[in-house]
């Protein structure tokens, strides 16, 4: 009895929920959708959308921490120390520049949109856009240069520094000259200084600034 | 009457060289698919006998039924994807001495027929009425008794096939 | 003029011509049921398909098919070389051969035949067969199985579609679709699926039973046409594309067609036994031979639409619940219902 019952329950049942689901499908079928028209219509981004990449190059001062935190090493940086006689001017916030930036590149094709490199960045100069739109038929079109200088530029700021550092070297080893001389003719025979306290003959990496103000 | 000779014999040659196939082919499935055609052909050989009911369910029944289950079953019992589902030639002389009864007895048949030639082309009305009501008239018995082998024949399949539920 | 009038009249070119015009018409058809089936499907799910070849994309079906003709017809080298490629030709036959007894209009049916659905239902089977072939000579695992699904589904079907015609034809005493769709003529009440040309009380006690067998066709030819949710032998998701996964191309285009085709033929079909063909619902109002055609593709394209509908509502089912829903549901349902209708006309 109960198989019977059951067999017709069953029979009601696939009607009845095949009923059901069409009469959900059929106000679907007339429901607006909610196809967004993408290259005529575009959907509005979220506010912290994190797309291309975009610097700042004129508040950028080198400091390739943003090259440090990323993840697959997709910026380059490069740099030329300036010299004392130039002022490279303030960034925005407020900071010294003291270095040029030869070379600025992101393989936004490497980039995985992380955005580690966006919070080190002291002067906030480097940012993501809200563009995603940015196909190349090149791949090498996907390597930005955001450094603005011309190689013309870079080769004379190399001179500018190399000069600067032999005139520095070369006054260094004219003051040590002296205070050689100078304590050869003392009677008192003080232990010379070492020549190595040169420091800054030799251009090294800039360390980021401790003391610049970082807001 | 030139037209439909012409189809006659691309229905004869379908039938018979589908035929061939059948029993030349190596390879089980093609001459299954093969039958097929054959039975194909001899539906529309069955059209120009007037017998447009039989024709059809000669198609429905070989071509649709038989057949599908014929390949159905060689594609189950074997394995399927290779293609080594091979025919052989075996028990050659007892397949001689029947086939040739059996061919002896058609040819015995068509040559003892009175074929009539009649020069008026035939009444093409539908056999199946008059099909229809002979078997459900005077040869209902048979027909009935035809049905009941089937079924039986279906019970003894479903029980043969069925799996015997294990006590719990 | 007059000798082309005389090359068209010859009875060889006539028959060719007219047997045509179903070709023509299945083309047509199925340029428009791709873009009808895209759209319904898109926006069943809150999508809106294609929009931006042509007008709202109405190019499309256009596109997809031109890119279909020139695409590489690629034969696997294992495969069964001359069955592979017979195989679509022989599922397109057999669809296309029973157009040949559709009444599309009440002076077009193109062939005339007393056995009308009995030959359709025969010729289906050819299907069957091309299907199997089709999955057996692509030496696949998958196109095996599609085909094996296919010939159990559409075998077991073929019987509740077949009984279900008989319904139909008890009423109207003819097999010939162009006959049983005459029968109907005269307006809606004369549908047999509301109890055809009866007496008032006959027709009301015969009215539930023509109804179940009419959505017992329906389900039925659904499961015939192998689609949604009966579309185990292509089933995307276990077998990728079931019996036609190795087909590209032209061929792969021929397998679509007739699967087209085959949704307008049980559309039609149902129709023209039940709904009148194409007799107009209001008597004689809007009837004729011209929109004999209207009313019968109309009819018949709703029943497509229908068909959309369930595809983009309901899952795939079991292979045990389709032959369940088969063999212990519709048939038993159609013999009960053809005893009764019996009883009811004889008495
Ligand atoms: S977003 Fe991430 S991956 Fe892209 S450049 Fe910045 S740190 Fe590198
Ligand atoms: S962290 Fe900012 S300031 Fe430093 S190198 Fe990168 S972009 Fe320039």
């Amino acid at each position: 009895m109960t198989a019977v019952l059951e067999y017709f329950s069953n029979i009601f049942h696939a009607l009845y929920t095949v009923v059901v689901g069409m009469r959900i499908t059929v106000r679907h079928l007339f429901t607006t959708s909610v196809t967004i028209q993408y290259p005529t219509v575009k959907a509005k981004i979220p506010e912290r959308a994190r797309n291309r990449l975009y610097v700042n190059i004129d508040d950028c001062i080198g400091c390739d921490q943003c090259s440090m935190a990323c993840p697959v090493d997709c910026i380059t940086i490069e740099t030329v120390k300036s010299t004392p006689d130039i002022d490279l001017g303030l960034t925005s916030k407020n900071t010294k520049k003291r270095l040029y930036v030869s070379r600025f590149d992101i393989d936004i094709a490497k980039c995985c949109y992380c955005g580690l490199c966006v919070y080190p960045c002291p002067t906030e100069c480097i940012v993501m856009t809200d563009v995603y739109e940015f196909s190349e038929f090149d791949r090498n079109n996907l390597i930005y240069h955001f450094s603005n200088m011309t190689g013309d530029e870079i080769a004379s700021a190399r001179a500018r520094l190399k000069k600067f550092d032999e005139e520095q070297a070369a006054k260094k080893a004219a003051a040590a000259a002296a205070a050689a001389a100078a304590k050869a003719t003392a009677p008192a025979p003080a232990p010379p200084p070492p020549a190595a306290p040169a420091a800054p003959a030799v251009p090294e990496r800039p360390k980021p600034d401790p003391s610049t103000p970082s807001a | 009457m030139e037209l439909y000779t012409i189809i006659f014999y691309v229905f004869a040659v379908i039938t018979l060289g589908a035929a061939a196939i059948v029993v030349f082919s190596r390879n089980i499935v093609r001459a299954a698919f093969a039958l097929l055609f054959a039975f194909f052909g001899v539906a529309g050989i069955y059209v120009f006998l007037l017998a447009d009911f039989i024709a059809v369910t000669q198609l429905l029944i070989y071509v649709g039924g038989i057949t599908v289950l014929v390949l159905f079953g060689v594609m189950l019992t074997n394995r399927q994807v290779s293609v080594d589902i091979k025919t052989g030639t075996m028990q050659t002389l007892p397949a001689v001495i029947l086939t040739s009864a059996l061919a002896g007895t058609l040819i015995g048949i068509f040559w003892s027929t009175d074929w009539r030639v009649t020069a008026q082309p035939l009444a093409s009305e539908t056999t199946a009425s008059a099909l229809g009501e002979l078997l459900l008239g005077p040869y209902v018995l048979p027909f009935e008794v035809a049905s009941m082998v089937l079924m039986v024949a279906l019970v003894g399949a479903a029980m043969v096939a069925r799996r015997e539920k294990k006590p719990s | 003029m007059d000798s082309l009038y005389a090359f068209l009249s010859q009875p060889l070119v006539l028959s060719v011509l007219l047997g045509a015009i179903p070709l023509v018409f299945i083309i047509v058809y199925a340029l428009v049921v791709l873009y009808m089936e895209m759209k319904v499907a898109a926006h069943i799910q809150d999508r809106l398909a294609y929009m931006r070849t042509g007008w709202h994309g109405v190019l499309q079906p256009f596109a997809d098919m031109l890119k279909l003709l020139q695409k590489e017809d690629v034969v696997p080298v294992q495969a069964d070389q001359f069955l592979f490629r017979v195989a679509p030709y022989v599922v397109f036959a057999g669809t296309y051969a029973a157009y040949a007894v559709l009444p599309f209009s009440s002076i077009y049916v193109g062939a005339n035949l007393n056995l009308g659905v009995f030959f359709l239902i025969a010729v289906s089977s050819l299907v069957v067969a091309g299907i199997l072939m089709a999955g057996w000579a692509s030496n696949n695992k998958w196109a095996i199985f599609g085909g094996l699904r296919s010939a159990a589904q559409m075998i077991s079907y073929e019987i509740p579609t077949a009984l279900s015609i008989v319904v139909a034809t008890m009423i109207a005493g003819s097999l010939n679709l162009q006959d049983v769709t005459r029968f109907q003529d005269g307006g809606i009440q004369n549908w047999i699926v509301f109890g055809g040309t009866l007496p008032l009380t006959q027709k009301l006690l015969i009215l539930p039973f023509t109804l179940i067998t009419f959505v017992i066709l329906f389900v039925a030819s659904v499961a015939e046409v192998n689609r949604t949710p009966f579309d185990l032998p292509e089933a995307e998701s276990e077998l990728v594309q079931g019996f036609n996964t190795e087909y590209s191309g032209m061929r792969f285009a021929m397998f679509y067609l007739a699967e087209y085709a085959n949704l307008f033929l049980v559309s039609a079909v149902a129709v023209s036994l039940f709904l009148g063909g194409w007799s107009s619902p209001f008597g004689s109002f809007l009837s004729g031979p011209v929109w004999g055609i209207f009313w019968f593709v109309m009819k018949a394209m709703v029943f497509v639409f229908m068909q959309i509908w369930i595809r983009w509502t309901l899952p795939r089912l079991r292979v045990d619940q389709l032959l369940y829903t088969s063999w212990k549901v519709l048939t038993p349902w159609l013999f009960a219902c053809i005893v009764a209708i019996g009883f009811i006309l004889v008495a």
